[in-house]
Order: structure tokens, then sequence, then C-alpha cells
């Protein structure tokens, strides 16, 4: 035996590699709608560790100054400001994607309730504590954000004991609570995260609908046990989804640094830098805005003066619509389009999120009459519903089903929003112009419900033995083409990284070059979750990965 | 060359070329004695056994590829571990340096420049200003005679006891010359106010010995005021070193074997206002030293463990009473 294999036989005798009690993975699974908890966790690991190497530098009693020495004179300071702040980004909007992908595949279902109550705790949290983080930094959109969230709450008389609790001293300008908090929340994600990683290792992740198309989708033991054992295909695998998870959180918010002069709606999504602090002339000029993710907030509380009704539509309802929905859909049925009001609602809240968003993102502060809000917020109702009323889910026996993905129905929202908002200028100002672009986006929404439909309702294939067969043996020889391309990428890549890496020792630590060094970190991650990725494929990879 | 048969006019392939090698390739394998096909096993376990033998003898990738793969893998991410290394540098704190003394102006709480002639003579308030970096306090002293007349500070030879060595205290500034400025950090342990601190001509007095902390005084630093013929004197309650404020912060009783350092002011007469532009004596006395600060006040810019420099501007704070209490 060479000494490598020896050293590694050691490691993984002494850390039990081949045992570990982890969920054992079918082939067909290494896709990354399976994966992703497994992308939020790492945007988790990131904004966890950066925010650590921020702890030792932030002053909580002079948080704006103390943010600018971070920035200005700590070396590659920026670079762990800026991903740490797009860390969190990635994390909400991961955590948004992968719970809506389970709300679709009825992945809360029996038995996993437990699991995705936890799952729905942590998204509150992980808001939570990105709001106090965005406070931390001090700079004047920090304060009116604090200041509009702390109004909110003192408007309710009998919450206004939450004041002092949540904010402490906040008047003198000391953020040492904020800290606090700030930390204490990330630290409760951190104890839920457990919890709900052994809950999903215990359940397993969740079979193709093709193999258990109702609930409860779990795999019996006897099946579980011939799958891929955790070390070491889903250790390669989860490692590249890491990595390339990492490269654009480093990536993306230090070249956006250099992005400068952007029209000021841009600001709340590509603007990593501090503002002006509250104290300087700068701030009377510029227009103040919430972080995005709670854009959508700040747009309802435009609709309604009374706070009561604000919190009811803005955060309770949609909260505890998503606590108790394992309770309310109870039927065993994982198909969306067997459980269409669910799917519905489910359509209908992204829609709602996004439309709302980027509305309070264009029109901060506006006030919207009742005759608008019902405009804006039923037409996309009719469009979900008369779609859901006329797409039929097929049986499940002849024809292949797949699921609306996130991804296509996120799409098709957003042709649907245009749709919508076209319809509504027509209603306005009902010209040829107007009547022309509804006829086109209504023949988008159209063609894409058509396309919908059939990605849910066609594409059966052949359930024949015989090409199966056929396909298993001749597909070897015309994978070994893309695996010599894939060897041939790999070692590409290998060279590319090696002059990055080259070139950012020649960085400086601070000033303006010094965002470079993030994105040269970024791109480099990236690379290496591509190589890790591309090592899977040749070395894992098997010809069919059929669902089973 | 691929393996075709002809049908009418039409070639049809049958087999391509590569196919042909992994047949061939794969029979080999099957009668090896080494890796034979164990064709009980493949009746009983099926194209489970088949594919698996074939994965496992002839597939894809022999150990040697698979080296090779893993070997650019750990190349890969060797390479991004030394791109971090230059990172790491974030967990170096960036180390103020200030390159000389800056010329601080001396302001008020509110910012407004401080005007020498509104100091109050023997103040008992403890009044002190940061110099020359962040945490680094200094008194502010207005100096007069018993009746509270301004007295003039002439510069002076100040030993310092531990060295044997001198060095010439420029003497008072202001409009009579009586404003004088030292650390407010005692030159013994390192104690800082309310325990040492200015004691006016009117505390300086037996009723004193019994007073509280920090506002005792001992025997010895009464008798060593009356032997000097001071009327005020700086003293530090902690372990009871004496300063004198009349001759630039010369050291009056132990423990402390150094005088106080001394800050330099310059006085700009035509608007009142108020410099500090320099420190002389010995550095100021560091925190957690063993008690044996520089002898030159500029090494401790550089090897300060306190802040920041303080700039152009530097406020003077008169906020805490140490004989209100008593």
């Amino acid at each position: 035996m060479s000494l490598t294999k020896r050293v590694s036989n050691w490691f993984s005798e002494r850390l039990g590699l081949n045992d570990l009690p982890f969920f054992k993975t079918p082939d067909y699974m290494y896709h990354v709608n399976e994966w992703l908890g497994a992308l939020v966790a790492a945007s988790f690991i990131y904004t966890v560790i950066s925010g650590l190497i921020l702890l030792l530098y932030y002053n909580a009693a002079a948080g704006y100054q103390s943010t600018e020495t971070i920035i200005n004179q700590v070396p590659y300071g920026s670079v762990v400001l800026y991903s740490h702040l797009y860390g969190s980004y990635a994390m909400i909007i991961l955590a948004y994607v992968h719970m809506f992908r389970n709300y679709f595949v009825g992945a809360y279902k029996k038995p996993r309730e437990l699991l995705w109550i936890l799952g729905v705790l942590m998204l509150v949290l992980t808001l939570g504590a990105s709001f106090l983080g965005y406070s931390l930094i001090g700079d004047a959109l920090a304060v009116s954000a604090v200041d509009v969230g702390a109004g909110i709450i003192t408007s309710i008389p009998q919450l206004s004991f939450l004041i002092p609790i949540i904010f402490g001293n906040y008047d003198t300008g000391d953020y040492t609570r904020v800290l606090a908090l700030h930390i204490i929340l990330v630290a409760l994600i951190g104890l839920l995260f457990v919890f709900h990683f052994f809950l999903a290792e215990q359940y397993g992740m969740m079979p193709s609908r093709k193999v258990k198309p109702k609930a409860p989708a779990v795999y019996t033991k006897e099946e579980w046990s011939k799958f891929n054992p955790w070390w070491p295909r889903n250790f390669v695998y989860m490692s590249s989804l890491i990595f390339m998870t990492w490269g654009f959180i480093l990536a993306i918010p230090n070249a956006l640094a250099y992005l400068n002069g952007l029209p000021q709606y841009f600001d709340p999504f590509m603007n990593p830098k501090p503002a002006p602090p509250p104290n300087s002339p700068a701030a009377a000029h510029i227009t103040t805005y919430p972080p995005w993710f709670f854009l959508f907030l700040y747009k309802i509380a435009d609709f309604t003066s009374d706070v009561v009704i604000f919190l009811m539509i803005g955060v309770i309802i949609p909260l505890v619509y998503l606590i108790i929905l394992p309770f309310i859909d109870r039927s065993d049925e994982l198909h969306p389009l067997k459980r269409k009001v669910f799917t519905g609602i489910g359509i209908l809240m992204i829609t709602y999120l996004i439309q709302t968003s980027l509305w309070g993102d264009l029109a901060p502060g506006v006030e919207v009459s009742i005759k608008e809000q019902v405009i804006a917020y039923l037409i996309p109702a009719i469009i979900v519903a008369l779609g859901l009323t006329f797409i039929k889910p097929m049986d499940v026996k002849t024809k292949q089903v797949r699921g609306i993905s996130p991804l296509t129905s996120l799409l098709f929202v957003v042709v649907a929003m245009l749709f919508a908002g076209s319809v509504v200028e027509l209603i306005d100002y009902p010209s040829l112009f107007t009547f022309a672009v509804t006829l086109f986006t209504g023949s988008l929404f159209f063609i894409g419900s058509k396309t919908m439909g059939k990605v849910v309702l066609s594409k059966g294939f052949p359930n024949n033995a015989v090409p199966e067969v056929r396909t298993t043996t001749e597909t070897p020889t015309s994978n070994e083409t893309k695996r010599k391309f894939a060897e041939v990428l790999m070692s590409i890549l290998f060279i590319l990284v090696v002059i990055i890496v080259a070139q950012m020792w020649t960085i400086p630590p601070t000033g303006y070059a010094s965002n470079l060094f993030g994105v040269d970190l970024g791109l480099v991650f990236l690379m290496l979750g591509e190589v890790i990725s591309l090592y899977h494929y040749v070395v894992y990879k098997k010809p069919v990965e059929k669902e089973e | 060359m691929p393996l075709k048969i002809r049908l009418g006019n039409g070639e049809k392939g049958v087999l391509k070329t590569s196919d042909l090698y992994f047949i061939q390739k794969l029979l080999r394998t099957m009668r090896n004695p080494k890796t034979r096909f164990d064709s009980r096993e493949f009746v009983e376990k099926g194209e489970d056994y088949l594919f698996n033998y074939v994965g496992k003898n002839v597939g894809g990738i022999d150990e040697g590829r698979r080296n090779f793969l893993k070997g650019i893998v750990i190349g890969v991410a060797a390479a991004t571990v030394v791109g971090i290394i230059p990172g790491l540098r974030v967990l170096v704190p960036p180390v103020e340096q200030a390159t000389g003394f800056p010329k601080s102006l001396l302001v008020d709480v509110s910012g407004n420049p401080l005007k020498a002639s509104s100091i109050p003579v023997n103040s008992p308030i403890i009044t002190l200003y940061e110099y020359p970096l962040t945490g680094e306090p200094n008194f502010l002293l207005n100096l007069g005679d018993k009746s509270g007349n301004p007295v003039s500070i002439a510069p002076v030879e100040v030993s310092v006891p531990q060295t044997g060595k001198t060095y010439k205290f420029p003497g008072g500034v202001g409009p009579n010359n009586s404003i004088v400025s030292y650390s407010a950090i005692c030159q013994h342990l390192g104690c800082t106010p309310p325990y040492i601190h200015f004691y006016p001509p009117n505390y300086v007095g037996p009723s004193q010995l019994t007073a509280p902390e920090p506002n005792t005084l001992t025997a010895q630093a009464l008798l060593a005021a009356k032997q000097a013929n001071i009327p005020a004197l700086i003293h530090c309650d902690c372990h009871g070193s004496t300063y004198d404020p009349y001759g630039g912060g010369a050291v009056l009783t132990g423990p402390t074997q150094r005088p106080l350092p001394a800050v330099i002011l310059e006085y700009d007469s035509s608007t009142d206002y108020l410099y500090a532009i320099g420190a002389i004596g010995v550095a100021t006395y560091p925190e957690g030293s063993d008690g044996v600060p520089s002898q030159d006040p500029t090494k401790d810019l550089d090897t300060s463990q306190y802040g920041s420099s303080v700039g152009s501007k530097t406020q003077v704070q008169a906020s805490t009473n140490p004989f209100s209490g008593s």
C-alpha cells in the first residue's frame, strides 16, 4: 500500500468516515436543487467567520467611526466588511429559495413538520439578525432604519417595553446592545441550525416524486443503506457547492465596490458602502431606504396608517401561515398541482414579496390608495387562480411528472407581473400603445403558461426495457469525451488559479485597490469549487443516475 | 477502425472504434486470473454486478488518472490557501504611529478654542486633555499663590532621581506665565486621576491627613511642600508620590523616582489661544510596563499602547472635583 493510501486510511479509520451517521445519498440527488440547504449553511458559515473578524475591530461605542476605520485602515477590512454584508444577503436569498423550493415539493409534510417550522423560525431570526447588523454601521440609513423600526414598536403602547430591551442606550449612539443582540440572534440561528441539520439527516433528503409520490416521503432503511455514503462523494460534492457560494459572496460585493454613481434605486441592492453619518450635512441629501430585504415592509407601511394592520399584513399573517402550514395542508399529496390552493398561495407569496419590494424601492414612502392596492394585488391573484384552474396534473404512472422548479415559476411570475402591469396601464391610459404592450405581454404570459404546463404535463418517456439497457452500455464511451474535456478544463483552471494567486500577493491591503483582493479571492474560490465539481463529475458521475 | 455493415447502398455503423477497444479490453480483463469475472455472482446479482465490475476494472477512470485529478484538486486547494495567506493580514491591527508631536489647539467641550485668560487659578477641579495620543491625559493648571493670584513660573532645571540626569523645564505660559501642563499618569505605577490630582493651597494642610481617598495627603508630602516653600502640589493617593507643579513636576516625595513629564505649551497672545506642541522629560508612563519608561518622550509615540494621535485639536475637560464630596 502506498504511503498516501495508508495516511488516508489512518484518518478515515480514526474519523469513522465510512460509517458516519449522515444520510446516504442516491446518485440522482447530486443536483443543486437538493442541496439548497447546504448553500444557506455555507453562506451562514462564511458570514459568521467574517463577522468574527469584524468583531476584533468593531467598537460599539463609536459605530460609524469604527466602520470607517475598518474600511479605510484595517488591512483588507473593506473586503471582509462588504463580503460580510453580502454573505448575509446571500443567506437571506438562499433561505427564501430553499424555503419556497421545499414549499412547492411539499417537504413540510409528514414527517418533516418540525423541520419546516424550525426553518421558518430561522428565517425570522436571520432577518432580525440582518436588521441589527445593518444598524451597526451607524450611517444615516442605519439610523433611519432603526428609527422606523423603533417607531413601529412605539406606536403600539403594549409593545413599547421592547424598546429598551432591543435598543438599550441607543439614543446616545451606543451600539453595545445592538451588537450583543446581533451576536445572540446569530448564535440562536446556529443552535437551531444544529437541530434543523440533524432532523434533516434523520429523515433524509426528500426522495423524487417518481419514487415516493405521497407523504410520508422517506426512504426505508433498506433502500437507504444502498446509497452513497457521506464520505467521499457527498463530501466532494458539498465542498464544491460551499466554495462556489463563498466565491460569489466574495467576488460580487468587492466588484460592486468599484461601481459609482448608480441611480438611487439600485442602491439598496448594489451598494456595499455605508452612507454618510447621520450628523453630517451630506446626510440631508440622501434618500433614506431600509435594507432591501425589508423594502416590502417599508412599502406596506404606505398602505395604512394603522400599525396593527400593517404588522398583520406584513409580518404576522404570512408568518403564522407558514408556521401552521404543515397542519392546514394535511393531505398526503406531494404534487404541486394536486394541492392547488397551497401552490397558488406560494406563487402569490413570491409574487407579492418581489412586487412589493420593487415597489418600495421605486416609490418609497409614497402613499398608496385602497384602489391602487386592490389593482396591484388582485391581478396576480386572478392570474394565478385562472392559471392553476386550467392546468391539470397528469397521471403519475404513465407520464413523467416534473414539478415547477422554483426558477421556472420565478420566471413565470416575472412574466405574469409584466402582464399585470400592462393591464393596469391599459385601464389607466387606454391607448393603442398600451394595448399593444398588453397584447405583447399577454401573449408572453400565454406562451409562458403553455410552456409551464408542458413542463408539468408532458415529457412522457417510453417505459421500455430495451432502449434503457442500450443507453447504459453506450453512454460510458460518449461520456468519455466529456470527461476528457473536464480534465483539460481542470488543468486550465489550475493554471489560472496559480496566476491569480500570484497576483493576489501584490495587492495593497488598504486603499482603493484593496477590494481587488476580494474579487480575486472570490474567483479563486469559484474556480476551486468548479475544479472539485469537475472532479466529482469525472470520478463519481455514473452514466445513468436513475431515480430510485 | 469502426465496424460497419453494408445494407444495399448505405453503410450502417454497428460499433464505434472506441466501443471495439472497450470490448477488447473488457474481454481481456474478464479472462485475467487476477480480475476474473465471476459468472456465478453475475447470475446471482444480475446486471448490478456487471456494471460494478466494469466500473471497477475497465471503467473510465483508472488509478493513475484518478490520482492525477486528485493532484489537480489538491493543487488548486493549496493555491487557494496560498492566496488566503496575504489576507490574514486582516488579523494584524493597523498600528497608529504618530510621526511626531502634533500641534494641537486646546478647545473646550463645545469645541471653541480655550481662552488662556479664562482658566481659573488654583482650580480644585481636575482639568484634563489628551495629548499627544488619545488615552494619554494631562493636567492643565493655572498656578497661583496662597491668595489666588497667578504666579509666574520660571524655567527650571528638573532632575530625574532614577538616572541622575536633568532636563530644562521651559516654565509657564499665558498672560501671567502661570499656565503649566503635566502628564496626569503617575510615574510610579501609572495611577490616573482622580487618584493623582492637584491640591490647591487651601487643601494643603493638616486637615487633609485624615481626608478620605483620593484626597489624603501624607505627612511627608506636607513636610516636603513646606520645605520647598510651595503653596500647592500634585499628589498621588495610590502610593503617596508627590510632585512639585511650580518646579516642572519635580519629585517631592517618593516612591516615584521620576518627575512628571511636562507638555510644552505655546501661547498666542493675539488670540489668547493655547497650543500643545510637544513634551519634555521622561516618556509618558506606559500602561502595563515594568515601571521603567523610556527617557525619551518621543520614544513613546511609536510604541505607545494608547490610541491614535489627537490631531490638530484636543478637548479640555474639567469635570471632576475630587474635593466636592469631602
